[in-house]
């Protein structure tokens, strides 16, 4: 006669079902849940020595998020997206050389920008015995920008669900139809498609420890400038690769968890850059943990980057004095809190954002004075059902 | 560069061992995922692709937006 399982066998098999990333992908999740999370953040003002003249205020933006997710009968799980966010301010219009020759910012939008930006996707995930597969499609508007999108992944366990191999593709078309066109000789109407690939290995290393490493694989075609500012113009095409590698610690004594990732990304704009991730959840009592992040981030410029315009240069000719494809370093830090109260459970973080050519691990040939520093506020609810 | 990287997956595969299920407790806390909190991943994602050139990671990128 076949001896029932013991219940405490039942029990570590069942919390063995909800490793993340492995039998969380094996099964649908158990109840839904809605989330809903309010941000935000402002960017800090320029100072009077880099935008001789205008505004020196950047952009303040408030970000709503939903997400509900759902199990749909045994296999299946349902996921729905919603995002909201409203920014107003000024951002970098062109640059020049200031009368010690140095670069200063001239800045948009007199009387400020105002914008808004709506999201929705809508996800579907199927989970069998070995792994899931599932899709989602997406619509993001702007006032001057609409984006369509879609994407697929599947994941396949191997190795005694000891290890997981993961594809992931996806297709975005945009639309960019900027604000007053005809009044600063903006383009009309353009477009640009975005496609991706990536594939990711994880594996448990031990019974506190796991690693994860991925390559992804982007490209994007179109009309790839930034048609706000007044010299821009940028090649039609950018090839992408992002080399990631994830470690999750579990330290028993501390009863705390390090997060660690690491990410590699070059370009055929000729932009390098390195991010490095840390995150220690310490747990304080069962229901609340106090989470502590810091993050590095340094990109190499991009090869047409110049930090003064020439407008003398023909369109035809890639330039651009975007700060974003300057060479910097940026270093940020964050704290966290998070509770849970029955089904409940609340996060609160604060972080704050520094960029500075100092703080780049690249050669600075020509520092850009448009780099940015930002505070974030955050407010998440979950409410599991 | 390769040799570097040949050298960590094999200490990686070195140190991997046959983890039982009942031994996988604290790889199921949600700490421990790779994503344990994917509302505060998309947020950090959408300000990063808006202040830096680099993007892309662990999974293929969704939508783009007017802010890059």
């Amino acid at each position: 006669m076949k001896k029932p399982a013991s219940r405490s066998l039942i029990a570590l098999s069942t919390s063995a079902l909800a490793l993340p990333g492995i039998a969380e992908a094996d099964a649908p999740p158990l109840t839904s849940s809605l989330s809903y999370k309010i941000s935000n953040y402002q960017e800090d003002d320029l100072s009077r020595e880099q935008v001789p003249f205008g505004e020196l205020e950047r952009y303040d933006i408030d970000v709503h998020q939903f997400q509900f997710v759902s199990p749909l009968g045994r296999d299946y799980a349902l996921f729905i997206d919603a995002n909201h966010e409203n920014m107003s301010g000024a951002s970098p219009w062109f640059s020049t050389a200031g009368s010690n020759g140095q670069p200063v910012i001239n800045m948009s939008g007199a009387s400020g920008i105002y914008d808004s930006r709506s999201e929705v996707s809508l996800g579907v995930r199927y989970y069998g015995a070995r792994g899931n597969i599932g899709g989602a499609i997406g619509y993001s508007e702007e006032n001057d920008y609409r984006a369509k999108y879609v994407s697929m992944s599947g994941s396949r366990n191997f190795n005694n669900d000891l290890t997981t191999l993961t594809v992931s593709l996806s297709h975005s078309d945009d639309s960019i139809f900027p604000s007053d066109a005809e009044r600063f000789n903006r383009v009309r109407h353009e477009n640009k498609q975005a496609s991706s690939v990536a594939v990711s290995l994880s594996q448990v290393l031990n019974p506190v420890a796991s690693f994860q490493t991925a390559l992804s694989l982007t490209g994007q075609s179109g009309y790839l400038s930034d048609p706000y500012k007044l010299q821009d113009s940028r090649p039609d095409g950018k090839t992408q690769i992002a080399f990631s590698n994830s470690l999750r610690y579990f330290f028993i004594k501390a009863d705390g968890a390090l997060q660690s990732d690491y990410r590699y990304y070059r370009d055929n704009f000729g932009i390098r850059s390195h991010t490095l991730d840390l995150s220690w959840f310490q747990n304080v009592t069962r229901s609340f943990k106090v989470v502590p992040m810091l993050r590095y981030y340094s990109q190499s410029a991009a090869n047409f980057y110049t930090n003064i315009d020439d407008f003398l240069k023909p369109l035809s000719e890639s330039q651009s004095s975007d700060y974003r494809l300057s060479a910097f370093g940026a270093v940020s830090g964050g704290l966290s809190f998070v509770t849970d109260f029955g089904g409940w459970s609340a996060t609160l973080t604060a972080e704050r954002y520094v960029a500075n050519e100092k703080y780049s691990a690249f050669t600075v040939a020509q520092p850009s004075p448009g780099l940015v520093q930002f505070t974030r506020l955050s407010l998440g609810v979950n409410y599991a059902f | 560069m390769r040799l570097t990287l040949s050298f960590i997956m094999l200490a990686l595969l070195a140190a991997c061992s046959q983890v039982q299920p009942w031994e996988r407790g604290y790889l199921a806390k949600q700490e421990m995922a790779w994503d344990s909190d994917p509302l505060e991943r998309a947020l950090n994602d959408h300000i990063f692709f808006s202040k830096e050139a680099s993007s892309g990671g662990n999974t293929a990128a969704g939508g783009g937006c007017g802010c890059n």
